[in-house]
């Protein structure tokens, strides 16, 4: 929050230890235990089995009122020995809370500990510090992609053609539209985390305590073999970048690009793709580009009308501005209430050329937000469920993107990147639009110039911001 | 129960089996099968939690700020701590408000002082400061909530003073709740910390003549889903005045004068029998054990409300109303019952509805096979009458106990101790009977389940509907079995009352009944299908 407000009203961001756990969860047979109350471990659990509508099994170390005065070991010794014993996990991911950040429990030095008083055989422990003070669910998310490859990653034997993909925040079918990619160019890839199938198990017979699929643990020990990372994410802090590791510690040459939500943000995946593949972009991307550009073109006149506000997730505020800056939606209010140093500026650079200047929020929370979405006559809200107490108060559409959403299904089934997941979104934007259009447009036109014609229009009365407004809601002339 | 029935011992073994010594021990004792021949069924509850099996309790800040305070429409709840606790907390209970007229209603909001590393480090008591008074400068409520998360206790910020000083300053109420995550071993704690306060500190804090009849208060019924909505429209239309609800749809400022009211109804008595009961000792309002759940259950309430007021004009206008609703629900509600007929749930939700629920689904011909609380106490299993042998923790200790003693002022004795006697004969006044005497023989109770045993337990017993909340339906529907959530009914209800009952009926129909089942068989019902049949032939 800025430094003058001392009240969150209606967060517009998560704790860190929810991205932790998002993180964890693409890893093949892993479990996570969070160290802390296990209020933590409930409440994540509970948020993110609304979005992605899956079993979302977070263990916890339950540390109780004499935990806090003695300290949480024992509680977390033992939390590794029941978590072992009842899910054989293949990797545990083991992350903080804020109580234990607060009593500074040594997580590294208690898992150091257990590790060489128990035969774990092939069990990977990964610890990750993330106090629910330190950041958002994005630092969260990105530091423990970090930490798992300073971790596990071993030193390279040799090199491969490989390619490692640090994937952002994006939704189990966002990753399978990745790897379709990846394949496409034919390109062996370790992609990090891979919740293809862990967020989004298909129905089978047999229920596995641990979801299949994820990233694999041995792959995940070869990443510094790789020809080169590419990290989705444009601002991601070095500190926090798995890339920025792997290229420091290993040499392997870093691409980093944002989310390939746009053409100009697909386009750079897929002629980096090319580069790095030496391979022709196969056509069915070229017809999927094609494709995306007939919908801009059929689809400008009614984008030229949205006025935009977006928040959530940096990333995808970042990405998703500049899939409405190419298509003429007016990207009036972007914001995040995660403290990212890089937002504003990153921002002002996509919207510097517009006529109207856009107001970017770093740091903020919903009453912020919502007080400039009525200022602004905003018509379009773009950003996960959190926004729609406005959408109830104020009447705002809420186009539901990111994570969370809670209020509505197939978050997980979302696809939102490439040019196919674009064209998808921007229709999405397109056709809100345009009920917002077809609910009131023939009163619109009937009170703007039916009956002042017939009270003979005064030509002083079409003010500047009468102008304005009929050009909101008749656009198509 | 059906082919289930011998090997129960058999299949707690099970289930037991997996665990690693010490951790099987201490489960062992919150598991009991009901027998009615056994002079004791005890079972162990309200005790920690295992570390790492996967629990599905919270924490006693998800007790004090999101089911006890959380409903309260007219406050601010500031939550001081780092931004997740405010967070999770935002509107996630499904409770629902509807503002008085001229009323406020945040119910839509939730605010925090969105800790930083350096408040840790240095102390937040000055940006909380600040964070009140802009909240009464925005939003000028009348009262504001202050609720703490782990660190707060920790690092010493002294809520309570801050609270003092900001009510002394800007004339509202302002009230502080130690309700750090780590305290007590579930939401439970919370619960108890929440309503202490409010009974010091709220209740009885204004007097206000009340011009009615039959005034009582609603406690513990927190109004998810619009059960209150459809308690307090049966209540209204037999004549009953609510002074106060704690808390669903209920205010702060209804609770300060909730003193005026001449009886108490517990519905949950979990999470507020000891509210109940100090009601009796400082202002002489007994308290009556409810159940709206059900439509025998609502019955059976409203008659021993009736027969409290000892009315005759008060009884005939409740078996009026019972009449009129009863003709409306009836002949449906027995449809669904031979639909439903031979169907069995497993019932894991809360401190008493894995109680109230059994005799839900009975009445539409359902029966339960295993049920069981997340943050019961033994007294909620077994009864009140096991109270005074329950033995206290550590963790118990560490929740401060309040006392109360007689309010001299506003104490007022609303029936004899004779009258008391005989009506506790006929009705659980003062009184609640726990949920394991109403079980079935054969059945299960298990406490602090986990996703362990709800796995190995549905595979055993094969329910037809498994109810809990949102962290194991997913597990249920991984597992093919209809999940109904009774903690947030997934966006259905209300559930309560005469109408509800029927549009709980209805929701178990929708679910149950749903062609997409046909897609899919649990691996006990055919076991050569695996994938179930594609492409939609039949």
């Amino acid at each position: 929050m800025s430094e003058l407000k001392k009240l969150n009203v209606n967060p517009c961001k998560m704790c860190m230890p929810i991205g932790a756990a998002i993180a964890f969860k693409g890893i093949e047979n892993s479990m996570l235990l969070m160290h802390g109350s296990q209020g933590c471990s409930t409440y994540m659990r509970r948020h993110m089995s609304t979005h992605y509508e899956e079993p979302i099994d977070i263990a916890s170390s339950s540390i109780d009122e004499q935990g806090t005065v003695y300290g949480g070991e024992d509680n977390l010794k033992q939390g590794l020995k029941n978590l072992i014993e009842l899910y054989s996990p293949g990797v545990i991911g083991i992350v903080t809370t804020c109580l234990a950040e607060t009593i500074g429990e040594d997580i590294r030095r208690i898992v150091a500990d257990f590790k060489q008083n128990n035969e774990l055989g092939s069990l990977a422990l990964v610890t990750v510090s993330t106090p629910g003070y330190g950041g958002s669910q994005f630092e969260g998310y990105y530091l423990s992609l970090r930490r798992i490859v300073e971790q596990l990653v071993e030193e390279p034997a040799h090199k491969t053609k490989k390619i490692n993909l640090i994937a952002p925040n994006i939704s189990p079918a966002e990753i399978r539209e990745l790897k379709r990619i990846l394949e496409l160019f034919k390109l062996d890839y370790t992609i990090l985390p891979d919740i293809a199938q862990t967020l989004a198990a298909p129905y089978t017979a047999d229920y596995s305590k641990i979801p299949a699929g994820g990233t694999r643990l041995r792959s995940i020990k070869k990443m510094g073999e790789a020809a080169a990372t590419i990290e989705l994410g444009a601002l991601v802090d070095s500190s926090l970048s798995a890339a920025a590791y792997l290229e420091d510690k290993f040499a392997v040459p870093v691409y980093r690009l944002p989310l390939p939500i746009g053409l100009k943000n697909s386009d750079l995946l897929i002629n980096i793709l090319a580069e790095i593949s030496g391979r022709e972009i196969p056509a069915v991307l070229k017809e999927e580009r094609g494709r995306l550009i007939d919908t801009m073109i059929d689809s400008h006149k009614y984008n030229g009308q949205g006025r935009a506000a977006l928040f959530g997730d940096p990333e995808i505020v970042y990405a998703v501005s500049s899939l409405c800056q190419e298509n003429g939606v007016k990207t009036i209010l972007m914001a995040t209430g995660s403290n990212i140093a890089t937002f504003n500026n990153k921002l002002r650079e996509i919207t510097a050329a517009n006529r109207e200047q856009s107001l970017i929020l770093n740091d903020t929370d919903f009453e912020e937000i919502r007080n400039y979405i009525s200022e602004y006559k905003i018509n379009l809200m773009l950003g996960n469920s959190d926004g729609a107490f406005i959408e109830e108060k104020d009447g705002i559409p809420l186009l539901r993107i990111g994570f969370p959403i809670h209020d509505r299904v197939g978050a997980a089934r979302q696809q939102n990147i490439g040019y196919q997941g674009t064209n998808t979104l921007l229709d999405r934007i397109t056709n809100q639009l345009l009920a917002l259009k077809h609910d009131n447009f023939r009163e619109n036109l009937y009170q703007k110039y039916y009956q002042p014609l017939s009270k003979s229009i005064a030509a002083e009365s079409f003010t500047e911001q009468s102008f304005q407004t009929a050009e909101l809601s008749v656009g198509d002339q | 129960m059906k082919d289930s029935k011998a090997g129960i011992e058999e299949i707690l073994d099970d289930v037991l089996q997996s665990y690693p010594a010490k951790s099987m021990k201490n489960r062992k004792e919150h598991i009991l099968v009901k027998d009615r021949n056994k002079s004791e069924l005890k079972i162990k509850a309200n005790t920690r939690t295992i570390p790492g099996i996967i629990t599905n309790r919270g924490c006693a800040y998800a007790g004090c700020r999101g089911v006890v305070l959380g409903p309260l429409k007219d406050v601010v709840q500031i939550v001081h701590g780092p931004i997740g606790c405010s967070y999770y907390a935002w509107g996630m209970r499904r409770h629902q408000g509807l503002a008085a007229e001229g009323g406020k209603n945040f119910i839509n909001y939730t605010f925090s002082t969105d800790m930083q590393d350096s408040d840790v480090v240095f102390g937040g008591e000055r940006k909380l400061k600040e964070a009140i008074k802009e909240a009464v400068e925005i939003f000028n409520p009348s009262t504001i909530m202050i609720t703490a998360t782990c660190p707060v206790g920790l690092i010493g910020d002294d809520i309570n003073s801050i609270a003092k000083q900001a009510e002394e300053e800007y004339g509202i109420t302002v009230m502080a709740f130690n309700c750090e995550g780590y305290k007590g071993v579930s939401q439970s704690a919370g619960h108890h910390i929440a309503n202490n306060e409010i009974m010091d500190n709220l209740v009885g804090i204004k007097d206000k003549e009340l011009d009615y009849k039959y005034p009582i208060n609603l406690m513990g019924e927190y109004n998810i889903g619009g059960d209150a909505f459809e308690i307090e429209r049966i209540l209204h239309k037999i004549g009953y005045d609510v002074v106060a609800s704690f808390s669903g749809n209920g205010t702060a400022d209804q609770i300060k004068y909730s003193h005026e009211a001449d009886l108490n109804l517990v519905q949950c008595h979990r999470s507020i029998n000891y509210i109940a009961e100090m009601f009796e000792e400082k202002y002489g309002i007994p308290w009556l054990k409810v159940n709206f759940l059900g439509v025998d259950a609502t019955i059976e309430s409203l008659r021993n409300m009736a027969e409290y007021f000892a009315d005759p004009e008060l009884q005939e206008r409740t078996e009026k109303v019972i009449a009129e609703e009863l003709a409306q629900i009836e002949a449906p509600l027995n449809r669904y019952k031979e639909l439903f007929t031979g169907k069995t749930a497993f019932l894991f939700v809360g401190g008493s509805r894995a109680h109230h629920y059994q005799n839900v689904f009975k009445r539409i011909g359902i029966e339960t096979v295993v049920a069981g609380y997340e943050f019961g106490h033994r007294d909620d299993y077994e009864g009140r009458e096991v109270i005074p042998d329950i033995e206290m923790t550590a963790d118990d200790r560490n929740i401060p106990e309040l006392e109360v003693t007689k309010d001299d002022k506003k104490y007022r004795l609303r029936i004899s101790q004779a009258k008391k006697e005989e009506l506790q004969q006929k009705m659980p006044l003062d009184y609640y009977g726990g949920m394991i005497k109403e079980m079935e023989d054969g059945s299960v109770a298990i406490d602090d389940l986990n996703h362990h045993e709800q796995i190995k337990l549905t595979e055993a017993l094969k329910p037809d509907i498994y109810c809990s909340g949102i962290k194991d339906k997913y597990t249920s529907h991984k597992m093919g079995i209809f999940s109904k959530q009774l903690h947030s009914y997934d966006y259905s209800g209300p559930y309560a009352g005469f109408k509800g009952h029927l549009q709980f009926a209805e929701d178990i129909a929708a679910g149950i009944l749903n062609p997409s089942w046909s897609y899919i068989t649990p691996p006990w019902k055919e076991k050569t299908t695996l994938e179930g049949s594609f492409g939609g032939g039949e």
